[in-house]
């Protein structure tokens, strides 16, 4: 029984108001003589058990008066089961629990609380010669165990279980629940739903489950259904359903702007809704963002980095009634600053002249990472290369032996180093110098037409492939690939065929010469450029993809150029990690601190690990337990789980068939017969009836 | 309005005056000597009785023999308990019976009949005896002033005495409530009947008996002794009107079943009427 407004039943304090009376009501009878006084004591004698009988009908008469009114105010209702299935004798029982994402949803009790609570009470109602199995309803159910009539062995079980934090596919848990009740020689079969019922987990356009009898008919289950989140007709919910990070150089260096998206789950529109941005564990910025009716908002919020590497960043909304789902983080590679050492080949007074001139201003723009600084040739080759991170000999003559080598200890130990050819640069002696870091050597110096030409501009060389694949060239797609090809290549130098071990060629001209060689020695990466930075063999340096090219090509040289695609994957999916040569990822680590081996996959570079069983940021250990910030990542839920819009207990209920479906103790579909006419009536009847008995 | 007003005497004389103006005649014809039977003659016996006509017949000498009737002898038994005391409508019961009592003593000695008073009260009998003189209506008056209503009912011990001294068939007139009297009071009253005496009960009732209109919670006094009892009018009413007609039929029943005159006097009604009513009645029974 319910009431809707339960503080009027304090009125029933009124039903002592007889009692009082009775106990307190001292009125001074009024003497009266009487001649025919023994008739009287004859009479009060003769009656005295009829009016004692009289007395207590009043006073019950008025206590049900005075207790019916309150009562009948506070609106009762009476809530009253509807069972379609009588019991038929033993049955085999599979429990199945929900333990999507949509069980984590509290309203002061979490759901997955309550189905617990619930598998043990079905537990509870077996009869002794009932068997039962228990299917935790999975991203991949599976019985626990046959069936068995062990159940504290079953509640045990139940009381291990946590939700998850994936959409589940409830259908075909209750497949598993049937192939269950295949094993039992019982005729009757049983299957109890512990579930929110959730539209995103159970699919009714499916068949519902039917198990085979023992003599390989086919029997449908009987399915009690035991709905967690009975009395909700919503449960309402909003998430947090992607995240999209991107650099904003506008901001300045090291800005990110991580755009969110944003969806309401309820029918109620939701104001000033508050998105929190934090870095390390601490709010920086915030946000608010309006929802409408089942609506999706986007909100982007930018950061601006105090320094580079792995970060794992977090957008978080209020929480509401399912918070897991308001959180959903991502791990972003913030450039580190790099220190260029740009070796001017070519110096000219004139600055649209000089080799270094076009160089400087795009690593020097706002925005860059890159910190450079310009030497002529002389001076470079007297500094020393390990306090550089990458070193950008442009145009420059042969340098003495001893510098290449200084430069291939330098790529080895992880510099970088990015070449372009011009006049200064003799083919032999290149080779000769530089052999230890050319990823192909120079064969010779071609003229496509000579710059100044007045048939240049067609004649000119052009790129014509590219490997937009490659992280320098990542962002020259579309629109952006024009700015790119439409260089004009006047004079360049051609490779040999020959590769100085492993390398990329990343673009080609229209004669099918390499323009851009890429390769890795040792730890470093050489960049080879075909052709001048400055506008002597090409227009390159006038194009607006040279600044972004330049930026990108100093950031691949040192590694800190996000090289790998943002590691997406999902909570309860497995993650595939790139291993790294010299640390090989061992372990991933949950941000709950749970540890999954990372198995080496067989192409020898790639290792998976999971399935991964919480959202948050995921540590990557090595052999020696050391994180390798790198490989860091996020795992995020599956936005599908977040939608907890739930079916109907008519809608489910007419799915299994409502021959063969019986509703738990309280379920929502209870028929709520309101009492208080009833009340109302009997508080008048007792009135008119106490009336009548006190005039007799 | 008179008899509420004005003394016994007074009360007295207006019922009578209401009494003789509704009646023609008086029903008494005065002294007369009736022939009653025969007997043999003996010596001694007055000859002035022979009846010849017998010896003539018979030829033996038979005496005929009178029935003596003299003036009616009137005995008015007035029960003085504390229950004759109580009275709604203006007079109390033992008002209503001195009244009425006074009134038939005026009567009976205005035609020489003699009237006489007993008053019963517990332990006693005050006993004015049947004298036919004028002025023993004085003290028949004062006898009954005198008394109050007081004490338990005894009307045993009264019809004992006026067996004991009644010495010939006399008329007995009861004035009582009969209530809180032993059960062997009526019986005995209605005994006077078999021993050739005339009685005639007045059975006073005040309509508060009868109506009992009570509704709070009341504290009933007994009225003649310690008694008492705490209820609500309501609850009891119907039972006790039950009990008091019963009662009033008992009474009924026991005096028709003694061939005794039975009279239901409510206090509120004309006392008049009453007077009439008795003496129509004993008229049309040949008294």
């Amino acid at each position: 029984m319910t009431f809707a407004h339960p503080w009027l039943l304090l009125g029933a304090l009124a039903a002592l108001i007889p009692l009082l009376v009775h106990l307190f009501d001292r009125r001074r009878p009024r003497p009266q003589p009487f001649p025919a006084i023994a008739l009287l004591i004859k009479s009060q004698k003769r009656t005295a058990s009829r009016l004692k009988l009289k007395r207590l009908i009043l006073y019950a008469l008025r206590t049900l008066f005075f207790l019916a009114v309150p009562f009948a105010l506070a609106r009762p209702e009476f809530v009253k089961t509807a069972n379609a299935v009588t019991a038929k004798g033993a049955a085999a029982t599979v429990i199945v629990v929900d333990t999507s994402l949509a069980m984590r949803w509290s309203d002061g009790t979490p759901l997955f609380d309550v189905a617990r609570k619930e598998a043990k009470a079905a537990l509870g109602d077996l009869l002794t010669e009932e068997p039962a199995a228990l299917v935790p309803c999975t991203r991949a159910p599976v019985a626990t165990g046959p069936l068995s009539f062990e159940k504290a062995r079953l509640i045990a079980q139940v009381d291990e279980l946590e939700p998850g934090y994936e959409v589940v596919d409830v259908n075909r848990c209750l497949e598993v629940a049937a192939r269950a009740l295949d094993e039992s020689p019982l005729a009757n079969r049983r299957i109890v739903l512990v579930t929110a019922l959730t539209q995103s987990g159970l699919r009714l356009e499916a068949e519902p489950p039917v198990t085979t009898g023992p003599r390989g008919e086919k029997v449908k289950p009987e399915v009690v259904l035991r709905d967690v989140a009975r009395g909700a007709e919503a449960l309402p919910n909003r998430a947090i359903l992607d995240v999209r990070a991107e650099p904003a150089p506008q901001a300045g260096v090291r800005a990110w702007q991580f755009t969110f998206t944003v969806r309401n789950f309820s029918a109620q529109a939701q104001k000033d809704v508050e998105l929190s941005l934090k870095v390390g564990g601490q709010v920086v910025t915030k946000g608010f963002l309006d929802l409408s009716p089942d609506g999706t908002a986007q909100k982007a919020l930018t950061w601006k980095f105090q320094q580079g590497g792995p970060t794992y960043v977090e957008g978080a909304l209020t929480a509401d009634q399912l918070p897991d789902d308001d959180v959903r983080g991502v791990v972003v590679t913030v450039p580190k600053e790099l220190r260029a050492l740009v070796v001017n080949g070519e110096p000219n007074p004139l600055k649209v002249k000089d080799e270094a001139y076009f160089t400087d201003a795009a690593l020097s723009a706002p925005g860059s990472p890159v910190r450079a600084v310009v030497r002529d040739a002389d001076a470079a080759w007297r500094e020393d290369f390990s306090t550089w991170d990458v070193v950008m000999l442009l145009n420059v003559s042969p340098p003495p032996p001893d510098v290449g080598a200084r430069l291939a200890e330098f790529v080895a130990k992880g510099g970088g180093l990015f070449l372009s050819f011009g006049s200064r640069a003799e083919v032999e002696a290149t080779n000769t110098a530089l052999a230890s870091v050319l990823p192909r050597k120079l064969r010779v110096v071609k003229t496509a037409v000579e710059p100044g030409a007045a048939d240049a501009s067609t004649r000119a060389a052009r790129l014509t492939q590219l490997e937009a694949a490659h992280p320098v060239l990542f962002p020259f797609t579309g629109k952006a690939r024009e700015g790119l090809v439409s260089t004009r290549f006047y004079r360049y130098a051609l490779f040999e065929s020959v590769s100085n071990g492993e390398v990329t060629v990343l673009g080609t001209l229209d004669d099918g010469a390499p323009a851009l060689l890429a390769s890795r020695l040792g730890k470093g990466r050489v960049l080879a450029f075909a052709s001048t930075v400055d506008r002597d063999w090409s227009d390159f340096p006038i194009r607006t993809s040279f600044l972004p090219f330049m930026q990108r090509a100093a950031a691949w040289l040192t590694g800190t150029l996000e090289e790998r695609e943002e590691v997406k994957v999902r909570v309860g999916a497995s993650v595939t990690l790139e291993l790294d040569a010299e640390r090989p990822a061992v372990l991933v680590k949950s941000p709950s601190g749970g540890e999954r081996a990372v198995a080496k996959q067989a192409d020898g570079v790639s290792g998976v690990a999971g399935p991964l069983p919480e959202p948050g940021p995921y540590q990557v250990l090595d052999a020696l337990g050391v994180p390798n910030d790198a490989a860091a990542f996020a795992a995020t839920i599956d936005p599908a789980a977040s939608d907890v819009t739930r079916h109907s207990v008519e809608a489910v209920t007419t799915w299994f068939g409502e021959d063969v479906v019986r509703l738990a103790e309280g379920e929502q579909t209870e028929k709520k017969t309101p009492l208080w006419t009833w009340l109302l009536l009997v508080a008048a009847m007792a009135f008119v009836a106490e009336g009548v008995l006190l005039r007799k | 309005m008179l008899s509420r007003l004005g003394g016994l005497k007074v009360r007295a004389r207006a019922v009578v005056e209401g009494v003789l103006s509704g009646l023609h005649k008086s029903p008494h014809q005065g002294q007369s000597v009736e022939f009653a039977e025969h007997k043999e003659y003996a010596p001694g016996d007055e000859l002035k009785h022979l009846d010849w006509k017998a010896f003539g017949k018979f030829d033996r000498y038979y005496v005929k023999r009178f029935e003596h009737e003299t003036n009616l002898r009137c005995t008015l038994v007035v029960d003085a308990s504390g229950s004759m005391g109580f009275g709604t409508a203006g007079l109390t019961k033992l008002e209503v019976a001195r009244v009425l009592a006074a009134t038939l003593a005026h009567l009976l000695l205005k035609q020489q009949d003699a009237a006489g008073v007993a008053i019963a009260v517990k332990g006693k009998v005050v006993e004015v005896p049947p004298r036919s003189s004028a002025s023993h209506l004085q003290v028949v008056f004062d006898a009954l002033e005198q008394t109050p209503a007081k004490g338990e009912t005894d009307l045993a011990a009264t019809a004992d005495l006026l067996a004991e001294k009644l010495p010939r068939r006399s008329l007995v007139c009861v004035f009582s409530d009969f209530l809180d009297d032993g059960p062997d009071g009526l019986k005995r009253l209605l005994a006077l009947r078999a021993r050739k005496h005339d009685v005639a009960i007045f059975h006073l009732v005040d309509p508060a008996e009868l109506s009992f209109p009570y509704d709070d919670p009341t504290l009933f006094l007994s009225m003649e002794d310690e008694r008492r009892l705490e209820v609500n009018p309501r609850e009891i009413k119907e039972s006790y009107l039950e009990e008091f007609n019963r009662f009033l039929e008992a009474t009924k029943a026991a005096c028709t079943a003694a061939d005794v005159d039975y009279q239901r006097v409510r206090t509120d009604e004309p006392l008049d009427q009453v007077v009439v009513r008795f003496l129509s009645r004993r008229v049309g029974g040949g008294a």
